[in-house]
């Protein structure tokens, strides 16, 4: 018997749950792929600004990991995914998305090739059985090691600079999409510039024994350089001003809608960039080409929004106040300092620039206001520094 | 080197009336087969054709026919044979019955009702199946013809035909008949060559649908399947079809999502930029063309479909000419049974389910002087291992001494549903490429994406017996997938 | 000898004739039901047949009853509550155990332990057959129109099943794809179909149970995936395919009800065996009671089975000679047992430990889809299967009605037990000697089991065709079959609850939508009653 399953504790602990459970005094808890995971530690307008200030700690254990082993692990990858990635190389990580047979999207994650015929995807979502079903006749071993990697998110402008004080040598010259391995206070890990936040930062992956290790060093510096343990919900604020989409968020993976109407294509969600139609075959390629030949009828965007007022789950209207659209995250952008959005309009209104409505039900003291508000259709990217790019990067 | 239109693999009966239809149209087309003859799994059918006159029109094909009577003999275990003769008009009637007056007259009017059904069904097999909700309005002008000639039966055979059409033939047969051999000789009919016993719903909708083509149960066979294939044969030589015997095909090339020519298993290769498998889908799929270039839910799919075969071709030599107890010997020459009654051939059916092999096996036979040619089920194909096959031979040695007089057995030949597979490349080897139940039917046969005998793979067709209308010797499969090749 | 009038009688006071008359009555009819046992409820009832002890003695668990039904017969206000239970699982042999539970990740993670890829293809079933589900929900409700005829009715409600099919995609429509999953759902076997996401034998016997509950079908017979649905469409508050128990047992479904009716100023005459309806130029006009007496009503419901109805209670020269024919040949076997037995203490299961909210639900005594088709092969040859599947639970463990304080009730669901036995017949002896081969496969499985049977109710398909009058003891009035589903259910061109016999309807689950305690016959015949009266009701279901 598996002895993790206990009735009595229906949710895992990660091997960082020690130091989260007590840096979480507001007990909110997340369920993330059968995990607890912080919601909110203490405030999460702090623990933003931490992220968009210093660097936010975020643990992403949960994350699935899947190891693909075979000479035919690139080939395999190539198959299931919609962009070319024949091409990757050691100690590089591609952004990639995979499809159904109709070309919907299931789900999104990163390619780390760690050897020629080793590749290991981080994605949201349970994906074994898609993985497996898609290797029918490659010669891979697919293997499911999210137990045996212990995973932190170390996003904002100072991590590289801390990592720097951890003495994680020549840290600064690790490329956006490179990942290496490194040390952090005698613990061996490896470290890619990756992450959610469209800010510099870094994902520190590591065998969970040494797991308090790298939490502890990464809080070593807090009394210069104060980063917080960052829950949840602030890491959905930054993902919404870095415009990057979530499965089961802004869109159904199509392994798991009941609708069919609810799953998206990579056109829709404007994801366009990682579609290859010129690579060799993969899974939703042809059904892909006839989509590309179509016009769209609906695409996620980024909405700029009058007031302050979070248009959270807003039907949006055109000028005659026909249905157009829907909004799929919303927030007030304290960076920004913006009413932003994403979500679906439709094709008359997908050119940037467009305007719709917005309306939004704003509860204040028990009672709901429905506002109308004014919408500007814009790209999705709302927050993009220079600083994400840099190499070497900022110390 | 030489440049063909069309490259047909497989010198099946499909096989064999797509290049003769094709090429009579002009195409210059080539056909592989593996093995040294032509005919593919139509070899192991004994009688009964169920090519019909349309097939042979189209194809010009120059087949004399004699009509003459034949016989249906059910062995009895009291040795009170049921015998049926049926004429050039394929009209049923009794030689021998042990049943009353009224019995027997329930069975013709019970085959008279599965005729009936069956010539209704029989309209929906000439076109390749229409698509559900495909847009298309032709798709959907079939789909209201096909409701339409339900429609015509009238209300009563109407209700008839879609309560009975998801019933198990047992249950249909206690309804209305009391003898046991003549229940015997409708399941057998009903079942042979399906995953399914007496007491399985759809059983009779295999029975049914099985027979659509001809429209009828229990047919005068005056065609054998050996002057089939040769007539067959005979027309693509005549057409300038050309041959390559003895040539296993490895694999398909494919570039771009479009099929360009074939490897053999010699190294070989020919180009074609249209190739038609009349091999069964999982092989096709999965051997020929390999998942790596299928979308993962279509390989699902192909490895869902369902094609463990469970019938086993028999041959037995007897020392001296096979004479069988009370029974007249001008019986001798046409079809046996022996499917005793319902609970015998459920049991049969029962070790099927487990994967083991009938201890009392069910068996339709033709004898021929001193030998016996038969289809004994159930025999399952497995996965692994083997049956044990002295051990069947003792089994049926025990049934057949019931009825063989004196005689002593010097040959025992078994190809079982694992030798078919191999001989014939046939996954499962399955008689129809694939169980013929409702979930494997018409536009879902053999699945979704490949229904209309096109492939995701352009210029890449099927037409084996996994497409529709399904098994037999009836070269529809291959006129309707012509057909759809041509439109293109 | 008396003789009364009424607007409608209805024969039989199970769930669905009073679903009916309840709905009648609100219409502002004059309603009785006719009931032949002196308590109503059929076979959702609760009865102490033993000392301190409820038994839900036929049906044990409720989630198909309709919410509209509940809703518009108030039978909250009459004392029903549903008590969704936390899990299920089955044992094995070999000392682990398989749970559901109501937490979504750790039934992942108990699934897991067997196959990691099972615990994941359990979503995408899920997710499969939740589709299935939304798919019938809307057609339980619908009077199946009839293919045949030209009736602008008919018409118009094909053309409604079609529409349903044919909405746009982006509407929320069926794609081509997912109308062909539906047909393969629909007449695949359960075994072929779970084959299709799983390996692992346990999950796959875990989930296949369902498929087998009260039919003549065995796993691997085709049509039976399609029974699934009659166990996971129901719905506790909206979560579909949850179950649970109906506090006070079964019959305070029906107690409920009945009080529900006598509120709506219905009537009911408990212990009023029918002997006979009365028909006159084919309009049937009223009934003889054993007792003499007679009941006139303009119309007459019958909650009996078809067969019942029409080969007991109305006679062979009333009915055209095709129907009466095709009555004979409907299906309904008996093909389930049932124990309901007093416990002096909580069971203790080798492998589930106690607190296990696992425990708390379903029950299941199965080892593979393989054993259960092999149960399903001695039932065919006459005898009661030597490895039954068993489904029990324990609702005095929620529901604190149910047992003295301390003591428990288990319900045991046996599948297969013949109606009729190859050898010979049932008799006292072989009843009990079947009581003892099922207590003994349970006691297998417990430390403690044996010790503390305080009394045991043994049930065959026997008893039940006696008690409640379900012919052969089949617990769906009928097998759910393809030839008896839909449009064919019970008999063809009588699938609109209507009979040849003016005047005469009926509204037990012979009719479509067919078996469990779900309502939906009763109130689909009552609002056929109501068309053909030209009454209108403002209801939520009708």
């Amino acid at each position: 018997m598996n002895k993790n399953l206990s009735y009595k504790k229906p949710l895992l602990e990660t091997p960082f749950h020690e130091r989260t459970s007590e840096a979480c005094y507001n007990n909110d808890w997340y369920r993330w792929a059968g995990y607890k995971i912080a919601k909110e530690y203490s405030s999460t307008e702090l623990e933003y600004t931490s992220m968009r200030n210093t660097a936010g700690v975020i643990d992403i254990t949960p994350m699935h990991k899947y190891d693909i082993k075979g000479i035919e692990a690139c080939e395999f990858v190539n198959k299931l995914v919609t962009r070319d990635i024949s091409k990757i190389q050691p100690n590089q990580i591609m952004y990639i998305i995979w499809c159904n047979e109709d070309g919907n999207v299931i789900d999104d994650g990163t390619v780390f090739c760690l050897k020629e015929d080793h590749l290991r995807i981080m994605c949201a979502e349970r994906n074994l059985n898609w993985f497996t079903d898609t290797a029918t006749g490659f010669n891979v071993e697919i293997k499911d090691i999210t137990e045996t990697i212990a995973a932190l998110a170390f996003q904002g402008p100072l991590s590289c600079k801390i990592l720097n004080l951890l003495n994680v040598n020549d840290i600064e010259n690790l490329e956006p999409f490179q990942f290496n391995n490194y040390q952090i206070n005698n613990s061996n890990v490896l470290i890619s510039r990756t992450g959610f936040s469209g800010d510099l930062g870094y994902e520190i992956w590591c065998d969970p024994a040494d797991a308090l290790n790298i939490w502890d060093s990464l809080f070593k510096f807090n009394r210069d350089y104060k980063v917080l343990p960052t829950g949840m919900n602030a890491l959905d604020m930054v993902r919404i001003e870095a415009g990057f989409i979530q499965p089961n968020a802004d869109f159904m993976s199509a392994e798991q809608a009941l609708r069919p109407n609810r799953m998206r294509n990579p056109y829709e969600l404007g994801l366009s960039w990682l579609v290859d139609l010129e690579k060799n075959y993969f899974t939703g390629k042809a059904a892909l080409k006839k989509i590309k030949k179509k016009p769209l009828n609906k695409k996620l965007v980024g909405l700029d929004i009058e007031g302050d007022k979070p248009a959270v789950g807003s039907i949006l209207y055109d000028r005659q106040k026909k249905e157009i659209g829907i909004v799929t995250a919303a927030m007030w952008s304290p960076t920004l300092k913006s009413n932003i959005a994403i979500g679906y309009v439709n094709k008359e209104f997908m050119k940037i620039g467009s305007t719709v409505f917005a309306e939004i039900y704003h509860p204040e003291e028990l009672e709901y206001k429905k506002i109308w508000a004014n919408c500007k259709v814009v790209k999705k990217q709302f927050f993009n520094p220079q600083r994400r790019y840099n190499v070497p990067a900022d110390i | 080197m030489k440049i063909f239109d069309i490259i047909i693999i497989g010198a099946g009966p499909n096989g064999l009336a797509a290049a003769s239809y094709l090429s009579k149209l002009g195409k210059k087309v080539l056909v592989v087969e593996k093995n040294e003859e032509v005919g593919g799994l139509a070899q192991y059918a004994d009688s009964s054709s169920s090519l019909s006159k349309k097939v042979i029109d189209q194809l010009g094909l120059k087949i004399s026919t004699k009509k003459k009577n034949t016989f249906v003999t059910s062995l009895n275990d009291n040795l009170n044979h049921t015998v049926l003769e049926i004429d050039e008009n394929n009209a049923v009637k009794f030689k021998e019955c042990e049943a009353s007056l009224e019995d027997q007259n329930n069975f013709l009017k019970l085959v008279k009702k599965y005729n009936l059904f069956s010539k209704t069904l029989s309209s929906f097999m000439f076109n390749s199946p229409p698509r559900v909700k495909s847009g298309n309005k032709s798709d959907l002008w079939q789909l209201i013809s096909m409701g339409w000639k339900v429609r015509k039966l009238g209300k009563k055979n109407m209700r008839e035909l879609l309560r009975i059409i998801g019933l198990n033939i047992a249950d249909d047969l206690e309804d209305n008949l009391i003898n046991d051999n003549l229940m015997g000789i409708l399941c057998n009919e009903a079942i042979l060559g399906s995953n399914l016993g007496p007491r399985s719903p759809g059983s009779i909708l295999t029975l049914l649908y099985s027979n659509a083509i001809n429209g009828s149960i229990f047919r005068n066979n005056n065609l054998d399947s050996k002057q089939i294939i040769d007539s067959l044969e005979q027309s693509c030589l005549d057409r300038g079809v050309e041959f390559l015997k003895s040539s296993e095909v490895k694999k398909l090339f494919i570039n771009n999502e479009s099929v360009t020519g074939i490897e053999m298993n010699n190294q070989n290769t020919i180009e074609s930029s249209t190739i038609i498998s009349t091999l069964d889908p999982k092989t096709t799929y999965l051997n020929l063309i390999g998942a790596d270039k299928l979308d993962t839910d279509f390989t699902r799919r192909v490895s869902n479909f369902r094609s463990k075969g469970n019938v086993a071709k028999i041959k037995l030599e007897f020392k001296n000419m096979i004479k069988i107890k009370n029974l007249d010997e001008k019986y001798i020459g046409s079809k046996f049974i022996y499917a005793p009654n319902i609970k015998y051939i459920e049991h049969a059916f029962n070790n099927n389910k487990y994967n083991k092999y009938s201890t009392k096996p069910c068996l339709e036979f033709y004898i021929d002087n001193k030998n016996i040619s038969a289809n004994l089920y159930y025999v399952p194909y497995l996965k692994s291992g083997s049956h044990d096959k002295k051990e069947i031979e003792s089994n049926i040695q025990l049934i057949l001494n019931n009825f063989i007089d004196n005689n002593q057995l010097i040959k025992f030949e078994i190809d079982t549903p694992n030798e078919i597979e191999k001989k014939y490349n046939t996954s499962g080897g399955h008689w129809h490429h694939g169980d013929m139940e409702i979930d494997q039917l018409l536009m879902i046969r053999p699945f979704y994406g490949s229904a209309q005998y096109e492939t995701p793979i352009n210029g890449l067709y099927l037409c084996g017996a996994g497409t529709h209308p399904g098994g037999g010797i009836t070269g529809i499969n291959a006129i309707n997938a012509s057909k759809q090749l041509l439109k293109k | 000898m008396s003789k009364s009038i009424y607007d409608v009688a209805i024969i039989g006071g199970g769930h669905n004739g009073l679903t009916t008359a309840c709905y009648l009555a609100k219409a502002g009819l004059k309603v009785v039901v006719v009931e032949k046992q002196s308590y109503v409820g059929g076979a959702a009832v609760s009865r102490e047949i033993h000392p301190g002890w409820t038994y839900s003695n036929c049906s044990y668990v409720c989630s198909l009853l309709r919410p509209e039904i509940f809703r518009d017969l108030e039978l909250s206000k009459y004392g029903l509550q549903i008590i969704p239970y936390e899990g299920s699982a089955s044992m094995l042999d070999d000392g682990r155990y398989y749970a559901h539970y109501n937490d979504h990740d750790l039934t992942y993670r108990s699934i897991a332990q067997f196959s990691k890829k099972d615990a994941e293809a359990y979503d995408r079933f899920g997710k499969d057959v939740m589709r299935q589900c939304k798919i019938i929900k809307p057609l339980l409700k619908m009077t199946p129109p009839d293919p045949t005829s030209f009736a602008p009715k008919d018409i118009m409600g094909l053309f409604d099943f079609a529409k349903f099919f044919a909405a746009k995609d982006e509407l929320g429509g069926l794609g081509e794809k997912e109308i062909y999953d539906t047909i393969r759902f629909w007449t695949m076997s359960v075994r072929d179909y779970l084959e299709e996401y799983f390996e692992s034998d346990i999950v796959k016997a875990h989930l296949a149970g369902s498929a087998i509950i009260g039919t003549a079908l065995g796993p691997y017979s085709p049509g039976s995936a399609y029974v699934l649905l009659h166990h996971y469409m129901g719905e506790v508050d909206g979560t579909v395919g949850a179950w649970g128990y109906s506090r006070g047992g079964m019959g305070s479904i029906t107690k409920a009800m009945a009080a529900s009716l006598e509120a709506s100023g219905g009537e009911i005459k408990a212990g009023s065996p029918v002997n006979e309806i009365l028909i006159k130029n084919n309009k049937s006009y009223g009934m003889v009671l054993e007792n003499g007496d007679e009941i006139y009503a303009n119309k007459i419901v019958s909650n009996l089975d078809v067969k019942r109805t029409f080969l007991k209670v109305v006679e062979k020269k009333e009915l055209p000679e095709d129907f009466y024919n095709a009555v004979k040949k409907f299906k309904i076997r008996g093909s389930s047992g049932k124990l309901n037995i007093a416990l002096d203490d909580l069971p203790i299961w080798k492998s589930i430990p106690e607190g296990d909210p696992a425990g708390t639900g379903d029950l299941h005594i199965t080892q593979s889809i393989e054993e259960m088709e092999g149960a399903y092969d001695d039932w065919k040859d006459g005898r009661w299967s030597s490895l039954p599947y068993v489904d029990m639970c324990i609702p005095s463990i929620n529901d604190p009605t149910m047992a003295p304080q301390g003591k428990h009730y288990m319900s045991v669901f046996v599948q297969y037990v013949p109606y009729n036995l190859a050898d010979g017949g049932w008799t006292e002896e072989k009843r009990l000697e079947f009581g003892k081969h099922v207590m003994s496969r349970i006691g297998n499985y417990s430390t403690n089991f044996n010790d503390i049977i305080n009394h045991a109710e043994i049930r065959t398909p026997k008893e039940l065709e006696q008690e409640v009058g379900l012919t052969e003891g089949n617990i769906f009035q009928g097998e759910l079959t393809m030839d008896q589903l839909m449009f064919n259910r019970p008999i063809p061109g009588y699938a609109q609850y209507k009979t040849p016999i003016k005047n005469l309807y009926m509204c037990g689950s012979s009719t479509h939508p067919g078996g469990g305690v779900m309502g939906a016959p009763g109130a689909n015949a009552a609002r056929e009653i109501l068309r053909d009266l030209r009454k209108q009701i403002n209801t939520h279901y009708i």
